[in-house]
């Protein structure tokens, strides 16, 4: 029993620390930083420009193209290592990067035909 | 370095990859009115997938791949097999909800088999990368899942809440991981069950335990870390909660049993205390919570929070020596039976919704009169949960008191109470629902002509009915599997 209390001492110790790392990073900042409201400071910070109220200031589509860019930005990292590699691998390696790419390609074709290529 | 394929091993999860594709694919082709023979492609996908599953159990034996980060044994076949009936049954459930509901059929069925993949993917993780790959496999989709009515704000509020729990409990989990591989220099589960049998249990490798267990605790939705889990359910598409809280909540539990019986055994001063805990919480909470539901949806939510409790016991007494086997066995009898239990009874209630077009319990009242034999499967489902011989529910409890009883130490038995006293709340509700239905008025507005449903939900109903009731009669077939299964460990 009391190597069960010994392994949950580590735990409430790890808890303790972690919210008190919050705590005084948070409450240091408090008592350090000056204090002057004005309400330009409880505005959205929108790269200078006002904000107009509410959400539809930036488009949605433009999330559609990120997500794609990603897909693809992801495949690289694992086209790489495999592209350096190639020759000790063998034909095996080869047949599954393309079936990968395949797939991974379906995904773009799927985003054509829906449309959601369509800038309208 | 060669890579070394065995395509045999590896065919159930090809065969649902390539379904997962040309489903995709015929999605564009089909016109709009031809869009449910997507769901015939998914529907005979799965089963084909079942074919190689049953060759390699012929051909027996242990099949170790990629360094040994994934492995096909018998257990490994049972729960590949589990999950490919229960994504069947899904299909089957939902075609008709998904089809009149004027909803996208073929994305709908890529999801659900693409969960499936993770699933199946999962039952042979043996590392804790291809662990935490399998997991988000499982649940990306189902975050689309619960959305899927994307005009309904509930829905949108079920996505939102279990995609941001899902996020946090991984990164919970991952920090765990990290922790485990920097202690043991090692993400094979084999390699960690030898650093942990080796080095006691050092203080930081409880930290890293604790954190691994409180990540899967979100997933399995435990108690304390439950609370998305009734918002979810209630918002999702029906066969959307039924696929979540089946086959989503029984890849977390396969995702505890091969890390906690693979990997940290050893460690049982560190893992047994926190699923104790969790156990204990999660049985009573679900249980005293679904009491007071009106809406079944709600009271199922809570009450399988509970079930969850009950397969989390041979967990918390899994660390005596003697009760290692049993409770493994346990754990994997209790969800094959909860799996065909709890989706029966979903396919119960979205046919009797077909009528009622309400989820309270009380617009239930008088199913009898329009539909005699569907109050009966309802009922059969309802006692089943609750554990009343001759339905399989029975022999989950009975297998899981056992391995309490094998355990036989003080906490083991205090915890055996605890779920003995649940099981006798649990009978409360379910037996409340079975009221309404045979002795209740039927509420003013309801069609009392026969109610007619379609062939496909008379089938699911009748697969986890059948099951349900043979296992019930005759637990050796079942208990025949989980042995079988256990011998993998």
């Amino acid at each position: 029993m009391t190597q069960f209390y010994r392994n949950y001492l580590a735990v409430a110790v790890f808890a303790v620390a972690a919210l008190g790392m919050v705590g005084a990073m948070l409450g240091v900042g408090r008592l350090v930083r000056p204090n002057r409201p004005q309400p330009e400071k409880y505005i959205a910070y929108e790269a200078g420009s006002d904000p107009i109220r509410g959400f539809g200031q930036s488009n949605v589509r433009y999330y559609v193209y990120a997500l794609l860019f990603v897909m693809f930005d992801v495949e690289a990292v694992f086209i790489f290592p495999w592209a350096i590699n190639l020759e000790a691998l063998g034909v095996s390696a080869l047949i599954s990067m393309i079936v990968f790419i395949l797939v991974l390609t379906l995904g773009l074709v799927y985003a054509w035909r829906k449309g959601v290529l369509r800038w309208a | 370095m060669k890579v070394h394929w065995d395509l045999h091993a590896l065919a159930p999860l090809v065969a649902v990859t390539v379904t997962i594709v040309v489903v995709l694919i015929a999605d564009f082709f089909f016109e709009y009115r031809e869009r449910f023979k997507t769901y015939q492609l998914a529907a005979f996908g799965t089963l084909a997938a079942l074919i190689p599953i049953i060759t390699l159990a012929r051909d027996g034996g242990t099949r170790s791949l990629f360094g040994g980060a994934f492995v096909v044994d018998t257990y490994t076949l049972a729960f590949q097999g589990f999950f490919l009936i229960v994504a069947y049954v899904t299909l089957l459930i939902s075609v008709d909800h998904i089809g009149e509901g004027d909803y996208y059929q073929g994305e709908f069925y890529v999801l659900v088999l693409t969960s499936t993949l993770g699933m199946m993917i999962m039952a042979g993780a043996r590392d804790l990368i291809t662990i935490f790959v399998a997991l988000e496999m499982i649940s990306i989709p189902t975050f689309v899942l619960a959305g899927w009515r994307k005009h309904d704000t509930r829905s949108n509020e079920a996505a939102v809440k279990y995609f941001i729990i899902g996020v946090l409990s991984s990164a919970v989990m991952l920090y765990g991981i990290s922790m485990v591989y920097g202690l043991s220099g090692s993400t094979s589960l084999s390699g960690i069950a030898e650093y942990a049998g080796s080095a006691g249990t050092p203080a930081l490798l409880s930290i890293a335990i604790f954190l691994t267990i409180v990540g899967f605790a979100f997933k399995i939705s435990a108690v304390p870390f439950h609370f998305w889990a009734p918002d979810t359910y209630d918002g999702a598409p029906i066969p959307v909660t039924a696929f979540l809280s089946v086959a989503s909540k029984a890849g977390g539990f396969v995702a505890l049993l091969n890390v906690i019986f693979f990997g940290f055994y050893a460690s049982h001063t560190s893992w047994q205390p926190i699923i104790w805990v969790l156990a204990a919480l999660s049985m009573t909470v679900g249980n005293l919570v679904a009491i007071r539901q009106t809406s079944i949806v709600r009271m199922l939510a809570y009450s399988s929070i509970a079930q969850g409790g009950f397969m989390l016991v041979p967990f918390a007494v899994a660390g005596v020596g003697s009760s290692k086997h049993a409770s493994f066995e346990a754990v994997i009898v209790y969800i094959l039976i909860y799996g065909a239990m709890n989706l029966g009874m979903f396919a119960c209630v979205i046919a009797a919704m077909r009528r009622t077009q309400s989820d309270e319990i009380s617009s239930f009242g008088g199913m009898s009169k329009y539909s005699p034999i569907l109050a009966v499967m309802t009922s059969a489902f309802l006692f089943s949960l609750a554990g009343i011989p001759p339905l399989a529910g029975w022999f989950a409890k009975f297998v899981m008191f056992r391995s309490v009883l094998d355990a036989g130490t003080t906490p083991a038995v205090i915890l055996g109470v605890i779920a003995a006293l649940n099981s006798v709340i649990a009978f409360f509700y379910y037996a409340g629902v079975a009221r309404a239905i045979w002795f209740r008025e039927t509420p003013e507005g309801i069609d009392l002509r026969p109610l007619k449903t379609p062939f496909a939900l008379n089938a699911a109903i009748a697969i986890t009915g059948s099951f349900v009731l043979i296992v019930g009669i005759y637990p050796q077939v079942i208990a025949r599997l989980g042995e079988l299964a256990g011998a993998a460990l």
